[in-house]
């Protein structure tokens, strides 16, 4: 048996046994998952979460005839609604993974989800890096080789990295009264995001924690959701390994939204791992926003904001909604005095990772977000607050507006910044 | 910091949040998932059979036996509740005055009473003459069925909502929130429909509650929406703007996250356990609210020995025993679905924080009287204002 197919026929196993078996026949066709789904309504490629899942999963035994499956922006949101407990989204994603196995997968794939990569050559040559990607003839390059959409949103290189920042520094002045914490930034925090990464530490610390920041690869997000699963399989347990390294009893915090929830529930869920260590890592893990919340909660989170006069548009990503802890980071920003924190409503931005980035998903992405777009431009006071990386760089890309991770004014509030 | 936790997203957990809300508690609201007033007809039923056909719900409510979940509340106060939960939401969404029942045909052609409806679907009430019209595309609405049963004339449109040959309820009312095309289906309908007092269209007039009076005037004779499947267009109206006037009130809400457990002491539940993504939350809160639904929803479960249970609080229920309440006759009442848990007169049970609301109360086998918006909304306002501390 050749290594394909014995990795098909693991994948299908899983399918059947961990979540057609146990979760397939709860769904009463109440169509739910279909009224939440953000990519349904904008293109027929896509016949919904009811028919690609819990419906054509019961033909797909011979072979994966329904190709619409790859449609699927893998977003989550049909999981989050769905009353009776199936795992819509679980099974779309590992019936994607089986297609990919079975049929193949395009080498784009396998390259916009090397995001460390990325991060590791362009950090050294930022400004070339970001003129490169800025260039028309380059992009329209990279569209018809490699299938990166031509005006789909890029990251922008930064000349340091994180832990380039984090040696350089000067040490924190104020002593630690609350004992460490671990902090976890993602690939894009460590080279791209490195703003938001910077700012959570210090925020962090200005409330009294200690924050570890051990060196750290990328969780394997994009890998599982493009159904790389064993490259995806590798990188979250060696990111696993790395954040034990700093502690086994530690609580976890993350700015980094949707890898997050990678490291929660997506690994053990999606690909299946049942690793203590990655349970363990999973469940000291927690959101940012979320763990300001709990102190909040507990009443242990100070509160001498500073004022800050604005009409706040605020997008929760899909999978942070996907994580199942509500909506902290709105909750947070309305702790500080004069911000008027406005919901966005909408299910999804459309970038959903590396989806939006697809030459052939591309159009599909932007109407999705058009909602969420719309709802930015009429209500923006010049910022937008977003708790994902690529979820940013999309409604930037889309709006002209500056889009900031959510500590971001909690850090201004604080009068850090 | 939290005042009441509230379990479940149905009519009953929204209104009890809500109410609660309002009065300026801070309320967090945890479902596992979406439903309700989406898996609904977009009504509120109050008592449409006892058991035969009910013309004032109000004046049936003293008729009901002991151990009915209204007979402890009494109909003034499930009449306050309903009319409550009418004005808040508007008269965009919800008419009616409690005093008679409406009757509407549904989908099938069939007659069914209810107290509150939507002012779209009203004007089908008591009218002499009927006449339908179905979209082709809309594969869903048994256009042919629904005339057929009322023995009045049909005729058809072909206009998809998009691109394909079958599109669902909810993708109609979305294309219908489009001017343009809401201008073109009711041109569609005027060219085809026939002669009737009153014209029945299914229930795909705009996901926004005022689409509907666009298409009215346009056509210049009345009109009627017909609920249809779930997700109903109606329900989700219903369902968007109570979630939206919760959370526009300081609501929290956590969707997606099943609650597994709680600890007690003293005779109170100190904290519910919350299975988010990656391990257990406990939310501490004062008090509780618990409307999880009942049978459907998982809340109330059946072993494959018969045996009934209440497994998040393990509350008593009035009967354990499935093989003593299920019959052989479909068509009988089935005293299972009247199985549930009783509370005291100020909705509670088992515990002297924990508030009990909508499908999990013991005494009514709602789909058959149709009842259970009614019950909903009164169990739940009774939960609210217990909290608030008009506690009986």
């Amino acid at each position: 048996m050749s290594a394909r197919s014995e990795q098909s026929k693991h994948l299908r196993e899983r399918l059947n046994n961990e979540l057609k078996r146990v979760s397939l026949d709860h769904c009463v066709k109440c169509t739910l998952c279909e009224q939440y789904c953000p990519v349904y309504p904008v293109t027929e490629l896509f016949t919904g979460p009811k028919f690609v899942g819990p419906q054509a999963e019961r033909y797909r035994d011979g072979d994966s005839v329904d190709h619409s499956v790859d449609y699927c922006s893998s977003c989550g949101t049909c999981t989050v609604v769905c009353p009776q407990g199936v795992k819509v989204a679980e099974i779309n994603s590992l019936a994607r993974a089986v297609m990919k196995v079975e049929h193949g997968m395009p080498i784009r794939d396998r390259l916009i989800t090397e995001t460390t990569i990325m991060g590791k050559m362009m950090t050294p040559v930022a400004p070339i890096a970001n003129a490169v990607l800025g260039n028309s003839l380059a992009r329209g390059v990279m569209e018809r080789v490699v299938g990166v959409d031509r005006k789909a949103p890029m990251p922008t290189a930064r000349s340091q990295t994180l832990h380039g920042w984090l040696r350089s520094r000067p040490k924190p002045t104020n002593k630690p009264t609350r004992g460490p914490v671990v902090f976890f930034h993602g690939c894009a925090g460590g080279y791209f995001e490195v703003d938001a990464a910077k700012k959570s530490i210090e925020v962090l610390e200005h409330i009294g924690f200690k924050v570890l920041v051990p060196k750290q690869g990328c969780c394997g997000l994009a890998h599982q959701s493009n159904g790389l699963f064993d490259r995806a399989t590798d990188q979250v347990r060696a990111l696993v390994t790395q954040l034990r390294s700093a502690g086994t009893d530690l609580t976890i915090v993350s700015s980094a939204g949707s890898c997050g929830g990678m490291l929660r529930h997506e690994a053990h869920e999606i690909l299946g791992l049942d690793d203590p260590e990655l349970l363990d890592v999973g469940t000291r893990t927690r959101d940012i926003s979320e763990f300001l919340m709990e102190l909040h909660d507990a009443g242990e989170l100070p509160t001498d904001f500073k004022r800050i006069d604005l009409r706040l548009p605020y997008h929760q990503p899909c999978q942070v909604r996907s994580q199942g802890i509500g909506m902290p980071a709105a909750d947070l920003l309305r702790l500080i005095p004069g911000i008027e924190v406005v919901e966005s409503g909408a299910i999804c931005c459309g970038i959903a990772g590396t989806y939006g980035l697809k030459k052939e998903k591309y159009e599909i992405a932007q109407a999705v977000g058009k909602g969420l777009f719309d709802m930015v431009a009429a209500t923006n006071q010049g910022v937008v607050a977003c708790d994902t990386e690529t979820c940013r760089w999309q409604i930037e890309k889309s709006t002209g507006v500056r889009t900031v991770h959510p500590v971001v004014l909690v850090h201004q509030a604080y009068g850090l910044s | 910091m939290i005042d009441v936790v509230v379990i479940g997203l149905g009519p009953a957990g929204l209104s009890a949040a809500l109410k609660l809300a309002e009065s300026g508690r801070t309320v967090k609201l945890v479902a596992k998932g979406e439903g309700g007033f989406q898996l609904s007809q977009g009504t509120v039923d109050i008592l449409g059979y006892s058991p035969e056909r009910v013309t004032s719900p109000l004046a049936a409510i003293s008729g009901l036996p002991g151990g009915h979940p209204y007979v402890g509340i009494g109909a003034d106060k499930v009449r306050d509740a309903v009319l409550w939960l009418r004005d808040t939401v508007g008269d965009e969404l919800l008419v009616g005055d409690l005093a008679e029942n409406y009757v509407l045909p549904t989908a099938v052609g069939a007659m069914r009473p209810t107290a509150l409806a939507q002012p779209s679907m009203v004007a089908a009430h008591q009218a002499s003459s009927y006449a339908v019209v179905g979209v082709r595309q809309l594969k869903d609405f048994p256009a042919e069925l629904l005339a057929g049963n009322l023995g009045c004339q049909v005729a058809w449109v072909d206009l998809p909502a998009r691109k394909e040959v079958d599109s669902s309820a909810h993708m109609f009312a979305r294309a219908m929130d489009d001017p343009g095309y809401a201008r073109r289906f009711a041109s569609a309908v005027a060219a085809v429909a026939p002669k009737g007092a009153v014209l029945l269209l299914p229930a795909i007039l705009g996901v926004k509650p005022g689409t509907w009076r666009r298409i009215s005037d346009q056509l210049g004779r009345p009109i009627a929406e017909v609920p249809m499947q779930p997700p109903s267009v109606p329900g989700i109206r219903l369902h968007d703007a109570l979630l939206a006037k919760f959370k526009a009130a300081g609501g929290r809400v956590i969707i997606g996250s099943r609650v597994v457990g709680c600890k007690t002491a003293g005779g109170r539940v100190a904290s519910v356990t919350v299975a988010v993504a990656g391990g257990p939350r406990d939310l501490r809160a004062s008090d509780f609210v618990f409307a999880p639904g009942g049978f459907a929803s998982g809340a109330i479960t059946v072993d494959s020995r018969g045996k009934i249970s209440e497994p998040l609080f393990g509350l008593p229920l009035t009967q354990t025993d499935a093989n003593a309440v299920v019959g052989p006759d479909y068509w009988a009442p089935h005293p299972l679905f009247e199985v549930g848990v009783e509370t005291d007169d100020a909705g509670r049970a088992k515990y002297d924080n924990l508030y009990l609301a909508g499908d999990i109360i013991a005494g009514a086998e709602r789909w058959r009287e149709k009842s259970g918006e009614g019950i909903a909304v009164a169990t739940a306002v009774r939960a609210a204002e217990s909290i608030m501390g008009g506690r009986a």
